[in-house]
Formats: C-alpha cells, sequence, structure tokens
C-alpha cells in the first residue's frame, strides 16, 4: 500500500514519520520545501502538488489548518481530486467543522474518491510518540482499509460513523477539554483567592469524583506555571468557534461552551493566544484582583 | 430638490420606506428577484429595472434593505450586479443589518472606480419603517452622507454618521446586543415573577417608574404580559445578527460573555420552532418544557 501525506507542521511531519517509521512506501507534499526537507531525508518521496500525491498513492492523509485549505488540498486545482487513481482513499485528520467534511466528502464521493474524516486528540506529544488519539467518520470498508496506517499514528482509532462524524466526535473533544481547562483554572484560582494551596487541593481531588486527565495534567502544568504550549489558546478558540458555529447551525444550546468561547476571545486578545490554554489561570487571576 | 433614487428589497421594511420616498417627490425605480413584489409601488409610480445593474445605470443613489450579506456583496459586486451599471458618483446605500467587514470590502470595490457607498442600518423596526422614524446610524464618508441626507429625512429621524465604512455596521451590531441582552433580562424578570404567581403587567407597571424603566420593558414587558408573540421583528433574524456580532467578537478577541449566553438562549428559542415568533418568546424558553 502506497501512502501519500500532505501538511508537514508541528502535527504532519511527526504523523508523517511514524508512516516510514512502520515501513510504509510514503509520498508527502507541504506548501513550503523547507517543512519537506526533514521527510526527504528520512526516506519519503516529494511530489509536486496534491494531485502528485495523489496520483501515486491509495491511500493520502492531510493534516492542514482550517476548512480553506481542506477544501483547497481535495478540490482546488492540483488538488488530490485532480490526481486521484480510481478507488483512492482520502483522509483528512485537520480539525473543521463537520458540516465542511461532510461538503468536501460528497463532492469528492461524485469524482470517485473516499473520504474519511479522521480528526485526532492527543497534541504534539502524541503525533511525535504516536499516541494520538483518532476519531473516524465514513465508509467503514475504508476505514478496515487504513486500520494498520492508523495503527502506526495513533493507540486507538474508533469508527464514530458517517462522513462528518469524526468531526462531530472531535468538537465534543474540544467542549469537554475547553470546558475542563476553564474548571480546573477557576477551582485552582478559587482555592488561591482563598488562601488555600491548589497543589493540595490538586492531589486531594485526584482521589475523587473529580478526578481528570485535565485536573491531573494541565493542573500540574498551571502549578508550574508552565504556559508554553501545548495547545495554543488561540487554536483552542478556533475550534470552540466551530463548536458554537454548529451549535447556531442546529439550534442547540451550549451555556457552558460559550461561556468558555468567551474566556478564550479574552485571553487571545490579551496577547495570550500564543501561549498554552491554561493561561486562562493568569486570566482569571488578572480579573480577580491579586 | 429630486433625486432619481433606486431601490431593491421590498419587504416589511423596504416596502413603506420605498413609498416614502416616492411621496417625498423623488423619482423611483425599484429592481426586485420577484417583480410582483414590487406591483404596489409600480402603481404608485416607480419604474421597474430587469437588473441591479440597470438599476444603477439609471439612479444617483440606490439603497438596498435585503437580509444577509451575501445577499449584499451579490447585489453590489455580482454578475449584473450595481457595480457594472454605476457611473462615477453614484452611491450605493445599504441600510440591510450585515457584517462589518463585508461593509468595507463592498466599499473598497466602489472605491476603485469613484462610487460612493454607505453603510446605514437602522433601528426602529416595521413601526419605524412605516412612520419614517427610523433611527440610522452612518458608516462611510461625510461628502457622501451629505448627498444623502434629503432621502434619509424621509425615512427617519434621526441620522448619527459613526465613522467610515463599516462603523454603521459596528453600531447596529452594538445596538442589536444591548436590545436582545435587554429582552433576555426582562425575559428572566418576568419569568420570575410568573414562577412567583405575581401578575406580570403590575410588575412591568411598577418598575417602568423607576431606574429598571426602559424601551424594552415597555414594549417586551408588555408583549410578553399579554403572551403576545406575534412578530414584530422575528427572532430568526435577531439569531442571524447575533451570530455577525459573535463572530466579529472572536476576530478582535472581546470577551461578551452576556451576549453568548443570550446567543444560546436564541439558539434554544429556534430550535423549539420560534423562529418566526418575536423575539419575546426568549420567555418561552424559560418556561418548564412539561413531561
Amino acid at each position: 500500500m502506497k501512502v501519500g501525506f500532505i501538511g508537514l507542521g508541528i502535527m504532519g511531519r511527526p504523523m508523517a514519520l511514524n508512516l516510514l517509521k512502520g515501513g510504509y512506501d510514503v509520498t508527502v507534499w507541504a506548501r513550503r520545501a523547507e517543512s519537506m526537507a526533514p521527510l526527504l531525508e528520512a526516506g519519503a518521496k516529494g511530489a509536486a502538488n496534491s494531485a502528485a500525491v495523489a496520483a501515486a498513492c491509495d491511500v493520502v492523509f492531510s493534516m492542514v489548518a482550517d476548512a480553506a485549505d481542506v477544501e483547497q488540498v481535495a478540490l482546488g486545482v492540483g488538488g488530490v481530486a485532480e490526481g486521484a487513481k480510481a478507488g483512492l482513499i482520502y483522509v483528512d485528520m485537520s480539525t473543521i467543522a463537520p458540516a465542511a467534511a461532510q461538503s468536501i466528502a460528497a463532492r469528492l464521493a461524485e469524482r470517485g474518491v473516499t473520504m474519511l474524516d479522521a480528526p485526532v486528540s492527543g497534541g504534539e506529544v502524541g503525533a511525535i510518540n504516536a499516541g494520538l488519539t483518532i476519531m473516524v467518520g465514513g465508509d467503514e470498508a475504508a476505514f478496515e482499509t487504513a486500520k494498520p496506517l492508523f495503527a502506526c499514528m495513533g493507540k486507538a482509532a474508533t469508527l464514530i460513523g458517517g462522513p462528518g462524524a469524526g468531526q462531530v466526535a472531535k468538537a465534543c473533544n474540544q467542549i469537554l477539554t475547553g470546558v475542563g481547562v476553564m474548571a480546573v483554572a477557576e477551582a485552582f484560582n478559587f482555592a488561591r483567592k482563598s488562601g488555600v494551596d491548589a497543589g493540595r487541593v490538586r492531589e486531594a481531588l485526584l482521589g475523587g469524583f473529580a478526578y481528570s486527565r485535565i485536573l491531573e495534567n494541565h493542573g500540574q502544568r498551571m502549578l508550574d506555571r508552565n504556559f508554553k504550549p501545548g495547545f495554543k489558546a488561540w487554536m483552542h478558540q478556533k475550534d470552540m468557534n466551530i463548536v458554537m458555529q454548529e451549535a447556531h447551525r442546529l439550534g442547540l444550546m451550549l451555556p457552558s461552551s460559550a461561556a468558555t468561547a468567551q474566556l478564550f476571545n479574552a485571553l487571545v486578545g490579551s496577547g495570550m493566544g500564543e501561549e498554552d490554554s491554561i493561561a486562562a489561570l493568569k486570566l482569571l487571576e488578572n480579573l480577580s484582583g491579586e | 430638490m429630486t433625486v432619481r433614487v433606486g431601490f431593491v428589497g421590498l419587504g416589511v421594511m423596504g416596502r413603506p420606506m420605498a413609498g416614502h420616498l416616492l411621496a417625498a417627490g423623488h423619482e423611483l425605480a425599484v429592481w426586485a428577484r420577484r417583480p410582483e413584489s414590487a406591483a404596489p409601488l409600480l402603481e404608485a409610480g416607480a419604474s421597474f429595472c430587469a437588473t441591479p445593474a440597470e438599476l444603477a445605470s439609471r439612479c444617483e443613489v440606490v439603497i438596498s434593505v435585503v437580509t444577509a450579506s451575501a445577499d449584499v456583496e451579490n447585489l453590489a459586486l455580482g454578475a449584473g450586479g450595481l457595480i457594472e451599471g454605476f457611473a462615477p458618483g453614484g452611491i450605493h446605500v445599504d441600510m440591510s443589518t450585515i457584517a462589518p467587514g463585508t461593509a468595507r470590502k463592498v466599499a473598497a470595490s466602489y472605491a476603485e472606480r469613484g462610487i460612493g457607498w454607505l453603510d446605514a442600518p437602522v433601528s426602529g423596526g416595521e413601526i419605524g419603517a412605516r412612520d419614517a422614524t427610523l433611527a440610522i446610524m452612518a458608516g462611510g464618508e461625510a461628502d457622501v452622507l451629505e448627498r444623502v441626507r434629503p432621502l434619509f429625512a424621509a425615512l427617519g429621524k434621526t441620522v448619527v454618521h459613526i465613522g467610515p465604512a463599516g462603523a454603521g455596521q459596528v453600531a447596529k451590531a452594538c445596538n442589536q446586543m444591548i436590545m436582545v441582552n435587554a429582552i433576555q433580562a426582562c425575559a428572566e424578570a418576568m419569568r420570575l415573577a410568573g414562577a412567583h404567581g405575581v401578575d406580570l403587567a403590575r410588575v412591568r407597571e411598577a418598575l417602568m417608574g423607576g431606574s429598571a424603566g426602559s424601551r424594552v420593558l415597555d414594549v417586551m414587558g408588555d408583549r410578553m404580559a399579554r403572551r403576545d408573540f406575534v412578530a414584530g421583528i422575528q427572532s430568526r433574524l435577531h439569531h442571524k445578527d447575533f451570530a455577525i456580532l459573535m463572530e466579529e467578537a472572536r476576530q478582535l478577541g472581546a470577551p461578551l460573555p452576556v451576549a453568548a449566553q443570550t446567543w444560546q438562549q436564541l439558539n434554544a428559542l429556534m430550535a423549539m420552532g420560534g423562529g418566526r415568533d418575536d423575539t419575546a418568546s426568549l420567555l418561552k424558553v424559560l418556561e418548564p418544557t412539561g413531561e
């Protein structure tokens, strides 16, 4: 099976490297030549554009910034659809709106390309360690074909449902992590303002029903005041925007997500967009007086 | 002074506005996607144009009142759009409620060809349009505004020049945010009174005399007390406006926590099928839903 990878940024580069490590024949393309260099050194082949990647491969992955980029990669001039062989499977692992994923999948299907939406959770560390959680929407047979490839990049790949279902799961993931980070930041700020040691609060709570991965990991980084990303606040803001746009479209009431999205607005507006989402703690401290 | 004025968008707002321009003695031409919507105005003396471009070629000023940002962009810049017909010095006055970014984009395209632009959204609703008492908030060049002031005089009672292109839409977004947040606050107060079993009309009457008195409490509080949810302004339009202003807030990094909650109440109202009812039906979202 020949594998393509388009988009070699912070996430895409280690993911493509892990496919190479898995012994696959990998062809890559990225907008910037310097992004391709580390992959070519590691043994990947370079292609001139997305269409050329598609022409050389059975399964093509993409990992790009937003829906407009996915649209361009899939259906634009020099895109995947132009070069695709019959039966090509195109797997987009970017985080975009479910409605956008469905629309792109439908138009690709008309041109004989089967699309899976397969966004991930786990961040840069998960991408490097092949520890990503992968949420997949689309055709079951295509999912089975791609499964061994997913296994090179992540520890779990789950077929959620039809086209767009992977993005729905990712949106749910962003609700839980976004609201969760804010909840931990609020709890720690509450403890601090009450004159109580937030570290001991965290330690005690880890043993009870308030336990969560976010309390454990993000909570520790808050205590260490380590605001290096991780997951940048502006990216979380972007993902929460997908959630809120879908809520508007569906007629869906998401009060906690709405409050969280506003805190992300404040975070980015205060110049902390490039820091990790946990910088929300600083925002709350600033607003609560020292 | 008679102005050759064009009008696009003959809905509940646009139709009475166009009628006022005609009554004020201006030479009126219209274009409409559905020509039948123009019939009453044609009978009253307006002429009909086949395309927006033709309308622009025959008019000094074209006024539009349509629904969405995409509608305005298409009307102005699309194939057969106004920009193809305007002579240099022509003016497009858009009185729709759209995104400030769209207003700026269209204004820039016009400016390259020497065509003037104003974004001039209004407050006052259907009643204001009918009675020519609209509050008009204008964004664009001051000299362009001066040229259309005689037309505005036939439509509204106040015109404020807010700033450059897009600034009128910013003011309108602020207007929508304050107003719908106030409707939500009013609904919550009415729900609290109702939950206590207290008479809503008397609460409203008492509060109107004090520091909580407001236009929204006056008009919407009355509708809530009488459970009269027939639109006024359909709540789906406020819902649309909130999507615009929340998107702007996101792009600017401005937190709007109360507006964000109001937006969610509007989402719930849409899900309940209340999109064509008055926004006073935000009260219903707060009421027990039964089993």
